[in-house]
């Protein structure tokens, strides 16, 4: 196992020396400052429109961050030739893939937290809110790395078989399509006028998709005061959801990865 | 090596079931219960492609809030036909913004008006369609339930059971106003429920007084001192007006002076002359001398689906659409009455789309309901009427426990439109007692309405 925290550790490095990553976390930062003052677009529900965007506006970067971020991660392992050092060494192909996603999750997490602390900087200066809602609008952020982790899964697994250029239009389509899934299901599956047919198409498509919506907890944070039960359980399970898929897709990117000519 | 391979697909088969089996049984409906933002669905008509991607990055309430503003700019130029799918756009978006649906009700229920300022009333059930949605999305704020409460109790103007149930929801919940709860009491009278409202009355009253020990802020006291005086109102009005005597029912209302004893004959008569193409000239006598009577006058299609007398079915739309019955026939003004007479002039001609006069026979409807009236007139008619007849239009069938004035004349198409057979004749409806008469005429029925002050 050191040897998968030491490519982890290293991929953390690179990840913050990576200047295109950097300017993508500065445009999110700039788009958090600026936020506030959208709030006259809504006479009362100023704190609604602030949150919800600014919510929408981490989401957004940290999706950006972790498919840039994860599709370029083994390819130019592959291109630079540093790959054939590693591997020369007593480090299994699993090992060294592995790590690689390690280290993308823990330079998310850098990342979002960042961007977390910084929103609530700002939210405190302009909105005037008590510690207690600062607190509970840091949960949201939680969710988004778990979310950012499946979807640097995704993108890195889809990486051992595809170009980067394919691979950043796959995993965000993927993303897309998990992100709607909810909303899409529920059209499909609430409307009279859908064929038997086509609910079960969709059904199937919810199962088998990551759902990426799960992660979008926001709504009773920016509209308070509605009551939730078993909010815990709740976040347990959407998270363990997610390191079963994120397991499945290391899985099976492990096997590709394994049989791939370097 | 294969054997680990071939373990490692059954694990990733596993897996994929754990998770699928995770997502539909308990996560999705978990989802759509607490996380959802309610209306959810993908809203993709009447919106561009780059709001629809902007919707789907989780900006709707940023999005909702352009398109307020952006109708906000509509309403500025006129143009409310504009705004009502954005209306509807915006409360999808961002099902938790009150204001939206709150002016977005009072816009479609008020604001669709003709040239002479009369109101498009087919629009109410589409009003009334986005309340309840409003309703549902926002359940804990008592916001909507009084904007719907106040839509049945001050424009639609009838069917006050449905203003108290409305009411009766603000009422329990915890953001309430004060100064709001006492319209209850208001709602509850008008309903016939006297002793409940007076009764609601006490309840408001001692928690003002309470409240206003507690904190001594102006408003407090104000309100105290409101509920003192419409209580003291009530109590002399329910003895004036014999409602306390008839509520015994021993017989002391039929041998006391009460200020609604005798029934006033209001002598109402009434006269329809096509003086224009959908143009009418109604004019017609009520005995009553005072200011403050105001008759509803209604014309409409004969067989108008889910017509109740002088009103429509308000409450028929349950899912919100902008299916306005365009070939239908609706309008609602209120003849005022002054020198014991009306006289009004309906112009329908400068709006053919609100008024299209398509089928061929239309009803002119005479409604006046004392629940509905002023407080002076109420002083001598009571709450329900009992202190005001008609040999000819009393009604006491078409609003449960009231009597009511109502009266009704047909008209056909033709003679609407001057055409046909009616080319250059002016038709004209009357009722059966209907007699001229001018402001100048004696005053020897004069309703004498009776002061609270006794004098």
């Amino acid at each position: 196992m050191g040897a998968v925290w030491n490519i982890a550790a290293t991929t953390v490095g690179e990840a913050i020396r990576r200047r295109v990553l950097l300017v993508i976390l500065m445009i999110g930062v700039l788009l958090l400052t600026i936020i506030p003052s959208l709030s006259v677009l809504s006479a009362r529900s100023d704190d609604s429109v602030t949150v919800g965007t600014m919510f929408a506006v981490m989401r957004g970067t940290s999706a950006l961050l972790a498919i840039v971020l994860t599709v370029y991660m083994i390819p130019n392992e592959i291109e630079r030739r540093t790959i054939y050092t590693i591997l020369s060494k007593p480090v299994q192909r699993w090992q060294f893939f592995l790590g690689k996603y390690l280290g993308a999750v823990l330079s998310l997490l850098l990342m979002i937290t960042l961007m977390t602390v910084f929103m609530l900087v700002v939210y405190a200066i302009f909105q005037n809110h008590h510690a207690s809602r600062l607190l509970s609008l840091a949960q949201q952020p939680v969710m988004y790395w778990i979310e950012m982790s499946l979807l640097a899964a995704v993108a890195i697994c889809i990486s051992t078989f595809v170009t980067p250029l394919i691979n950043i239009f796959l995993s965000f389509g993927v993303w897309l399509v998990g992100t709607v899934l909810n909303p899409l299901y529920d059209t499909i599956a609430n409307n009279s006028k859908s064929i038997p047919i086509m609910k079960s198409i969709s059904k199937l498509i919810v199962s088998l998709v990551p759902n990426f919506a799960d992660y979008d907890t926001k709504n009773p944070l920016i509209n308070p005061g509605q009551p939730i039960q078993n909010q815990g359980l709740y976040y347990f399970t959407t998270i363990f959801y997610g390191v079963v898929w994120i397991a499945l897709l290391l899985i099976i990117g492990a096997l590709i990865f394994d049989r791939r000519e370097v | 090596m294969w054997k680990i391979r071939k373990k490692l697909y059954g694990v990733g088969a596993v897996l994929l079931i754990v998770a699928a089996t995770l997502q539909m049984t308990y996560i999705h409906p978990k989802w759509r219960k607490d996380y959802s933002p309610e209306a959810g669905g993908l809203v993709a008509s009447q919106l561009s492609p780059e709001q629809i991607l902007l919707q789907l990055f989780g900006f709707r309430e940023f999005l909702a809030g352009i398109l307020w503003v952006r109708a906000d700019g509509f309403f500025d130029a006129g143009n409310y036909d504009a705004i009502l799918p954005i209306i509807r756009v915006c409360t999808i978006l961002d099902p938790h913004n009150i204001d939206i649906y709150a002016t977005g009700m009072w816009h479609i229920a008020y604001n669709f008006t003709d040239q002479e300022q009369r109101s498009n009333r087919r629009y109410i059930p589409i009003a009334l369609a986005l309340a309840k949605d409003g309703i549902k999305n926002n359940p804990n704020t008592y916001e909507l339930y009084f904007e719907t409460g106040w839509l049945w109790y001050q424009k639609i103007d009838d069917n006050p059971s449905e203003a108290v149930k409305y009411f009766q929801e603000m009422v329990k919940k915890k953001d309430v106003l004060p100064a709001r709860e006492d319209l209850l009491a208001n709602a509850y009278f008008r309903d016939q429920k006297i002793m409940t409202g007076l009764n609601w009355y006490f309840h408001l009253y001692k928690e003002a007084i309470a409240r206003a020990k507690k904190d001594t802020f102006y408003a407090n006291s104000q309100i105290r001192d409101t509920l003192e005086s419409n209580i003291d109102n009530t109590i002399i009005r329910m003895i004036q007006r014999g409602y306390l005597a008839q509520k015994r029912n021993d017989g002391s209302y039929e041998k006391g002076d009460y200020d609604t004893k005798p029934p006033f004959n209001v002598g109402f008569s009434a006269k329809v002359t096509v003086v224009r193409p959908r143009v009418l000239r109604v004019t017609g006598t009520w005995n009553v001398l005072p200011v403050g009577c105001r008759i509803r006058f209604i014309v409409r299609d004969l067989h108008y689906p889910n017509a109740l007398p002088a009103e429509l079915d308000w409450n028929k739309n349950d899912n919100f659409n902008f299916n306005l019955p365009t070939n239908l026939t609706y309008m609602q003004d209120q003849l005022f009455c002054k020198d014991q007479r009306f006289d009004r002039v309906e112009n329908m001609s400068k709006d053919p789309t609100m008024y299209p006069f398509d089928s061929n026979h239309y009803l002119l409807e005479f409604f006046y309901d004392p629940a509905f009236g002023a407080p002076h007139i109420q002083d001598k008619f009571g709450w329900n009427g009992v202190g005001m007849t008609d040999p000819n239009f009393l009604n006491t069938q078409i609003r449960k426990g009231v009597r009511v004035i109502y009266a009704t004349l047909e008209l056909s198409k033709d003679q609407i439109l001057m055409r046909g057979q009616w080319q250059n004749r002016h038709a004209t409806v009357e009722t059966s007692n209907f007699k001229e008469s001018s402001p100048t005429e004696s005053m020897t029925n004069i309703v004498k309405v009776p002061s609270l002050r006794g004098n």
